[in-house]
């Protein structure tokens, strides 16, 4: 018979122009380690192996749609089956697949498995089969089937099975191998994709400015990306507009709402820069798009570097610290729950002068980080190092902050993120 | 996390136990919102939940906004102190009816 086979090895050699099997091993071994194309070097392994074993056809299935078929990706002999998608325990492959066993069938028709209406589609006869499962590690995940021996009497024997079973595991860990590389391939592509993500969500935090600009802000992502954000620009009047903010939840959505959030804070914030009444409206923004249950619990707030008056706002968030001239500590907790829940809140304001002292906001990714063999830094561990670091400049204290909470930074479970705002009273 | 789903009438009594972190939120959302989709009054016991993280809120705050726009009844039961702090804190008591007691909650469901 003809053989439609793509893959030209020259005329048909006979088993005994390979010197042993071990000769064929190496040729498909070095087929799959200097080819790119997986599917072709199965194809022409299926060919080889059909010509080492004397077969008159044989073909490659692979399971596929969460195992639940067989797909027949490359076949060799006079009929082209390619593309045959089977159920994944259907006939003598799916015995093979789902026993994990090599199967010797020397007449088909003694056998209640086999199916033959691909024999009745295509005119081919089969008589015997071998089949081995491809598997790695007891898991299979296709199988190669030869079908009829070509001369003698006809049927595989024990030496066959044997080395069909060498080649099949041969081919399977060509294929895990080839796997694994495209799953790393599409992994390092996804990670490019999360570092332009990040990029341009640092981009979305304001630049720090330099001394004595009064405000300063720091987040450290626990991922590539945050869900946290903070805020702060300077109005035409010279006072500050400000916020910081907490998504809930981590990853991807977490850092689209927060672009979405600071967008909306600082789009708004320049023509309405009341705290209370824009947190209302974002508030509203928010629930009517937000999915998931997802919120942002957020401080927002306005500040006047001249006076030391500011006023905020708080939904839902860890409560800001005020640490006065003194070291005494006021905590402002919220009094309405986070943006995107309640539809029609009212945020009220609170107004405080700084009269010397620094207001903190931060994330609970500060308070709630491990310090000193596992202990949470807590509200109390925070406010203690704001002090033993107060000689620093606001920037620096927040850097040398965040440089002790964070630690060993692969090991950071949240974001870290921190506003400073700082009065200094005027030089009498 | 740990749960259990029990039946009281027309009430469903959803027990969450254990930690409901970023890992175990998505099963806690689908434990609640299947709740949810059986049109019953349901009751979220969170006596048995150590902590609960921002992520696990947030799968209580949609089950809560699916039984709204469904008119059914919703609400958190026997809170533990762990989660009792993180929904005060965030002020979400003002959002959740929240009930002492299980036995408390039927009655007024």
């Amino acid at each position: 018979m003809e053989s439609n086979s793509a893959y030209d090895l020259g005329a048909p050699r006979s088993g005994g122009e390979y010197r042993d099997t071990l000769e064929l091993l190496a040729e498909m071994a070095r087929d799959f380690s200097t080819s790119l194309d997986i599917h072709q070097t199965l194809g022409k392994a299926l060919v080889r192996i059909t010509h080492y074993l004397g077969a008159e056809a044989a073909s490659l299935f692979l399971l596929e749609n969460d195992d639940t078929e067989l797909v027949c990706i490359t076949c060799e002999g006079p009929v082209d089956i390619g593309g045959l998608r089977i159920a994944s325990d259907h006939g003598i492959v799916g015995r093979s697949v789902q026993d994990n066993l090599c199967q010797i069938i020397r007449d088909v028709s003694q056998d209640p498995d086999f199916k033959s209406q691909v024999d009745e589609k295509t005119g081919f006869t089969t008589r015997s089969i071998l089949c081995a499962p491809m598997s790695v590690k007891d898991s299979p995940f296709g199988a190669i089937e030869v079908i009829n021996k070509k001369g003698g009497d006809g049927l595989f024997d024990e030496n066959d099975r044997h080395i069909l079973q060498a080649l099949a595991c041969s081919a399977a860990l060509a294929l895990l191998n080839a796997r694994m590389a495209l799953e790393l391939v599409e992994k390092e592509r996804l990670r490019h994709e999360l570092d332009l993500a990040a990029e341009i969500q640092r981009g979305l935090l304001p630049q720090r400015q330099p001394a004595p600009y009064p405000v300063a802000g720091i987040n450290l992502p626990a991922r590539g990306v945050s869900g946290d954000l903070y805020d702060f620009f300077t109005l035409e009047d010279g006072r500050i507009f400000f916020c910081l903010g907490d998504v809930s939840g981590k990853g991807m959505n977490a850092s689209l709402l927060m672009a979405k959030t600071s967008s909306l804070y600082r789009c708004l914030g320049r023509t309405n820069p009341e705290p209370g009444a824009l947190l209302a409206v974002i508030n509203n923004e928010i629930f009517e798009t937000a999915t998931h249950g997802m919120f942002v619990t957020m401080v927002g707030g306005l500040y006047d570097r001249e006076s030391g008056k500011l006023i905020m706002a708080n939904a839902g968030h860890e409560p800001p610290l005020y640490i006065d001239a003194d070291g005494n500590v006021t905590s402002y907790e919220a009094e309405e729950p986070p943006l995107g829940i309640m539809p029609g809140t009212e945020f009220p304001e609170v107004e405080i002068n700084l009269k010397g002292g620094e207001l903190y906001i931060f994330t609970d990714g500060v308070t709630e980080s491990p310090i000193d063999g596992g202990k949470m830094l807590g509200a109390t561990g925070f406010t203690e190092m704001i002090k033993e670091l107060k000689n620093l400049s606001l920037a620096d204290r927040l850097d040398m902050i965040v440089d002790r909470v964070a630690g060993d930074r692969k090991k950071l479970h949240d974001d870290i993120t921190i506003l400073g705002i700082e009065h200094r009273a005027p030089a009498e | 996390m740990e749960h259990e789903i029990r039946e009281q009438g027309d009430v469903l009594i959803a027990v969450l136990s254990g930690d409901i972190d970023l890992e175990q939120a998505p099963t806690a959302r689908k434990v609640l919102l299947e709740c949810v989709g059986q049109g019953k009054s349901v009751l979220v016991d969170l006596s048995g939940v150590g902590y609960i993280d921002s992520s696990g809120v947030a799968s209580l705050v949609e089950a809560y906004q699916a039984a709204r726009k469904t008119k059914s009844g919703f609400a958190l039961v026997s809170v533990s102190v762990g989660a009792m702090r993180v929904l005060e804190l965030a002020r979400l008591n003002k959002v959740f009816t929240i009930h002492d007691t299980i036995e408390a909650g039927l009655e007024a469901s």
